[in-house]
C-alpha cells in the first residue's frame, strides 16, 4: 500500500486535458471531466488500498452510486489540471467525497464533482463492508479532513434560480 | 438574441416525456469493472440532451453555422443498475423548468431490451453566444418551441429522483 497522505484536502492528483477529450465546442466535453475526476477517485482509493490492484486481484471493486458535477469554467486541450479531494462522510460500505478541479497554472476552479462510492464484493457484485485495511485508513483520512469547511458546491439541489 | 435561424427546423415532437433518443454502449466505454464507466453515462446522457436541443432547433447546424452553442452548467447522475458493452439504451426526457437562457432537464436511461432503469440524469443546459462564449437568450424560434414543449411537459408528475441532495443519511 502507498504511504498514507493525511494532508487535507488530498492534493496528489495531476493530469492534462487530452486531445480526444475535446468536443465540437472546442473545450473539454462534459463526459471527460468525469473521466478526469474518476482518475482522481483512483488516486483517492489508492490511499486505502482499493484501487486497480484491489480489482485486478479479484478482491473487490468500488462502484459509484451517484455523481454531481458543477462546470465552473472551460478548460481546453493541453491544459494542466490539479484535482484536490475532500472526504465529507463515510459509513461501513460507502464513502462520500468531493473533488475540485483547478487549472494547475492559472489557478482558477474549473469544476467540482461530488460522489457517493460504494464497496463491492468481487464475486457477488453486491455491496459489502470496507475491508479492515481500508476502513482503518478511511477513518484516518476522514479525521484529517473533518476540520475543513464543507465546500459550497457540496449538497446542491439542481434547479434554475430565480430572483425574488 | 437571434430573431431567426438560417436553416429548416425538424418537425417538433411534443410527446411528454420526449422519447426519441436511442443509443448503444460502446466497447470503449467499459472500464476495469467490466461495465460502462460512470463518465460515459454522462456522455450518453449528453447525447440525449443533444436530442432535446435538436428538437428545439439547436442541433449541429447551430454550432457549425457559428450561431451559438449550448453548455452544461451542472449535472447530477444516479447510477441505478450496471450496463455492459453493447447494451442498447432508450432514453426519456422531461423538461422540468426553463427560463430565457436555460433548460432544466431530467433524463432516464433504460436498457432497451430488458427494460430496467439503468440511470437518471438531471442537468442544466445554457444557451451561449458563439462569438463571446457568454450566456445569451434562446434564439426566437427556439424560445417559441421551448414554450410549446413546456406546455406539454409542465403537468407531468415530478420524478422522485429529481432534486436530490447527496447524503449518507437520507431517508
Amino acid at each position: 500500500m502507498v504511504e498514507l497522505d493525511l494532508s487535507a484536502p488530498l492534493d496528489r492528483h495531476r493530469a492534462t486535458v487530452l486531445p480526444e477529450w475535446i468536443d465540437w465546442n472546442s473545450h473539454m466535453n462534459v463526459g471527460f471531466y468525469v473521466v478526469a475526476f474518476d482518475k482522481a477517485t483512483d488516486t483517492l482509493c489508492e490511499q486505502f488500498g482499493c484501487s486497480w490492484d484491489y480489482t485486478r486481484q479479484e478482491i473487490g471493486m468500488t462502484f459509484v452510486l451517484e455523481a454531481h458535477v458543477t462546470y465552473d469554467r472551460e478548460v481546453t486541450q493541453g491544459d494542466p489540471l490539479r484535482i484536490t479531494t475532500q472526504i465529507l462522510d463515510h459509513d461501513a460500505k460507502r464513502l462520500h467525497f468531493i473533488h475540485a478541479m483547478y487549472h494547475a497554472t492559472e489557478g482558477y476552479l474549473a469544476a467540482t464533482n461530488e460522489l457517493m462510492l460504494m464497496n463491492i464484493d468481487y464475486a457477488s457484485r453486491r455491496s459489502a463492508p470496507w475491508p479492515d485495511f481500508a476502513r482503518e485508513r478511511i477513518e484516518k483520512l476522514a479525521a484529517a479532513h473533518k476540520p475543513l469547511p464543507v465546500p459550497e458546491q457540496a449538497g446542491r439541489i439542481i434547479g434554475i434560480k430565480r430572483k425574488k | 438574441m437571434l430573431d431567426s435561424l438560417p436553416y429548416e427546423l425538424p418537425e417538433l415532437v411534443t410527446r411528454a416525456p420526449l422519447d426519441i433518443h436511442r443509443s448503444t454502449v460502446l466497447r470503449e466505454w467499459v472500464d476495469w469493472n467490466g461495465h460502462m464507466n460512470l463518465a460515459f453515462y454522462v456522455t450518453a446522457f449528453d447525447q440525449a440532451s443533444g436530442a432535446f436541443m435538436r428538437n428545439m432547433g439547436l442541433g449541429r447546424r447551430y454550432v457549425d453555422g457559428k450561431l451559438g452553442m449550448t453548455f452544461v452548467l451542472e449535472t447530477h447522475v444516479t447510477y441505478d443498475r450496471e450496463m455492459k458493452g453493447g447494451a442498447p439504451m432508450r432514453f426519456t426526457t422531461q423538461l422540468l423548468d426553463r427560463d430565457a437562457k436555460k433548460v432544466h432537464l431530467y433524463h432516464e436511461m433504460f436498457h432497451a431490451a430488458e427494460g430496467y432503469l439503468a440511470a437518471t440524469n438531471e442537468v442544466i443546459v445554457m444557451n451561449i453566444a458563439y462569438a463571446s462564449r457568454r450566456s445569451a437568450r434562446w434564439p426566437a424560434p427556439a424560445a417559441a418551441r421551448l414554450e410549446k414543449l413546456w406546455n406539454a411537459h409542465k403537468d407531468l408528475p415530478r420524478p422522485a429522483k429529481a432534486g436530490r441532495v447527496m447524503s449518507l443519511h437520507r431517508k
